[in-house]
């Protein structure tokens, strides 16, 4: 205990500079312009800025997109309040709730409220990660080349099966991410496989380009799609009353306790592979709910609902880097780029980071925390512009992103075949959501495939000719167990939510 | 757009794929002999596209057959396709152009084509934000990422 913290005092001391206090400033004005914008999410800013920080030292540029990251979810919940229209999925319950306030002049209290929740739930989370990264990196350290091949088994199958609109298309879209990381020059044996006799297939696919293919570019296609919808400026109206504008003490100790439990479910959810702040916010506000004195205002402009979403979307930043930073596996599609980027700045995630990085990781840590405050101050500073920012005609936004998008693809190698490899994963990407296909578990199968291969190839290498040793480790049936544990349970959930969606369709048939 | 027939012919597709990564060695070229081989991982995960391929695949089929009624999922939206087909056709022409014309020269007209395709009529402000933006991007990347955008080549 004594160690962490000497460590995270030592990095509190070097992320306490000009660089990275500015790329932490600079991260979270990108993250709430581009999260308050509807239909821009955080990866895209993230995936955007990327590029920028390659060349920076890795505490300034992974700080900086931490920061982007936490303020884009943040910056959801401006267009989810003011104009219902979540900038984000996981703000959808704040829109609810929030959009209620804003339509009783109290936009400023949801808009506050929404920031506090959002801070609150990202430092407690964040002070989680700090203190629990580390103790389970000790103990993912022994795992050997077979355990960490069963580990990597169970991440696919727990993301193929959360993830998807079905565990066939989750884990489908999983094995193709796997089957495009085998293109190329295979690191083990030094074969090339599937190129084709295609040069510039012999390297695989840039994974930069691939990225903002797959995940990125679809959304400016769908703007593109429902180019004929209206656009909506974001106002804000003040209340003549200032308490309308603000929250008040009492009101924020009344919400404590639910951003408390909120945060820990958040926390919770975001630690397991798969699941995202989407869910964490729906269980978050179930719960808040459930325990409620007054379940009837939620949805109605309850601020307990606000905390609640919130709290726990944003506490999913945090311990969504648990499992990345300390066993490889990124759980979602923005772990899975953050996990990209701290790769591309020679960093590889997994138990040695704590050891081999320490200086850089807990840098990096007491960076989140700093991101924290600069998040409360730069959005409580700026309500009114960061909602005139956000009112952007969507006709200047994405042909910029168009020219982000192709720049930073072409800055990765400097080779202009990266720029069509993000034209054809863009057309890829947007097919794969057309056919309910899940970008997030795709990405994640092409990341992690090159660590299975490798793990595959030493643990065939230790046990020999006797397969049978493979199973003999208790790690193996333990994750084997855990896999299967997780495609039953996604079952059951998409049974259940089958039933919920015929259930309203019974009474609608008798009443016609 | 039915989802089904495109599930279909999708799976097929795949399945096609996987049979070959199963049944062919011209697959692979060169490297070491190791123990597992370098096609080992390529066949395990085509096995499994052709069990999770068959399973949305099947189903599709089944339902195409019988003439089941769409659910929400299986009924795409082809509304504003069109404008999806512009757009891929201007990223398209927009990478022909730019080892030829550079990347100042070709940005500002791909960036208004988008901004025209998106509804946007202010020409003013759409023509100065597509000469201005690439002027940033050229001078921020040579100045402070040192790479250098491809220039203009056709004279």
């Amino acid at each position: 205990m004594i160690e962490i913290l000497n460590n995270f005092f030592n990095g509190l001391g070097a992320v306490l500079a000009i660089g990275p206090i500015a790329g932490i400033i600079a991260g979270v004005c990108v993250g709430i312009f581009f999260g308050a914008i509807p239909g821009i999410s955080a990866i895209m800013a993230i995936a955007i800025i990327l590029p920028l920080t390659f060349y920076v030292d890795p505490v300034i540029g992974i700080t900086m997109l931490l920061a982007v990251y936490k303020a884009g979810i943040y910056g959801g919940s401006i267009s989810a309040i003011l104009i219902n229209t979540p900038g984000a999925a996981a703000s959808f319950l704040t829109a609810q709730d929030g959009h209620a306030l804003t339509k009783a002049g109290k936009a400023g209290k949801a808009l506050g409220m929404a920031l506090y929740a959002s801070v609150t739930g990202e430092a407690l989370a964040t002070l989680v990660l700090i203190f629990v990264a580390a103790p389970i990196s000790i103990i993912s350290l022994q795992a050997g080349p077979i355990e960490k091949v069963f580990l990597l088994i169970f991440a696919f199958t727990v993301v193929g099966s959360m993830t998807g609109e079905s565990i066939s298309r989750g884990i489908l879209s999983c094995c193709i991410g796997m089957l495009f990381a085998m293109v190329g020059m295979s690191s083990i044996t030094g074969a090339t496989r599937f190129s084709f006799g295609v040069p510039e297939l012999m390297s695989g696919f840039t994974f930069l380009p691939l990225l903002i293919g797959v995940l990125v570019m679809p959304e400016v296609i769908d703007a593109i799609k429902k180019r004929k919808t209206p656009h909506y400026d974001l106002i804000l109206e003040k209340s003549p009353n200032p308490d309308d504008n603000r929250v008040t003490w009492k009101e924020y100790r009344s919400v404590f306790g639910t951003m408390l439990k909120s945060t820990g479910i958040g926390t919770f959810i975001g630690a397991l592979p798969g699941l995202g702040s989407s869910a964490a916010a729906f269980l978050a506000y179930g719960e808040a709910k459930r325990t409620s004195r007054k379940p009837e205002t939620f949805g109605k402009g309850s601020l307990h609902g606000i905390a609640a979403a919130e709290s726990a979307n944003n506490a999913v930043c945090g311990s969504s880097m648990i499992p990345m930073l300390t066993l490889s596996i990124p759980g979602d599609d923005v772990t899975a780029l953050l996990m990209g980027a701290f790769l591309i700045h020679g960093i590889t995630p997994g138990p040695t980071i704590f050891y081999e990085h320490t200086d850089v990781i807990y840098a990096i840590f007491a960076g989140f925390l700093i991101t924290d405050i600069f998040l409360l101050i730069i959005a409580r500073a700026g309500f009114s512009f960061w909602t005139k920012v956000a009112s952007i005609q969507r006709y200047y936004i994405f042909p910029c992103v168009t020219v982000f998008a192709i720049a930073g693809a072409f800055t990765t190698n400097q080779d202009l075949y990266d720029v069509l490899i993000l034209i054809c994963f863009t057309v890829f990407g947007y097919g794969m959501r057309l056919i309910g296909l899940n970008p997030a578990a795709f990405i994640i199968g092409f990341i992690l495939t090159p660590l299975l291969e490798q793990n595959l190839d030493q643990a065939v290498a230790i046990v020999g000719k006797d397969y049978g040793m493979i199973l003999a480790s208790p790690f193996a049936w333990i994750f084997t167990a855990l896999s299967a544990f997780s495609v039953f349970s996604a079952m059951r959930m998409k049974k259940k939510e089958k039933k919920k969606v015929a259930a309203p369709s019974a009474p609608e048939r008798s009443a016609s | 757009m039915n989802r089904r027939k495109i599930d279909v012919v999708f799976s097929s597709i795949l399945i096609i794929a996987s049979l070959v990564i199963l049944s062919s060695d011209k697959l692979v070229e060169g490297g070491v002999e190791t123990d597992l081989g370098s096609m080992l991982l390529p066949r395990i995960v085509a096995v499994f596209i052709i069990i999770f391929s068959a399973m949305i695949g099947v189903p599709s089929l089944l339902n195409l057959i019988r003439k089941t009624p769409l659910r929400g999922l299986e009924q795409i939206d082809t509304e504003g396709f069109l404008g999806i087909g512009i757009y891929i056709a201007i990223l398209a022409a927009y990478w022909l152009a730019l080892p030829h014309l550079g990347f100042l020269v070709a940005t500002p007209f791909a960036m208004f084509g988008v901004a025209i395709l998106l509804e946007g009529r202010n020409w003013p402000v759409m023509a100065a934000v597509s000469l201005v933006i690439p002027l940033v991007v050229d001078y921020g990347s040579s100045i402070f990422l040192h790479v250098f955008l491809p220039p203009w080549t056709l004279s």
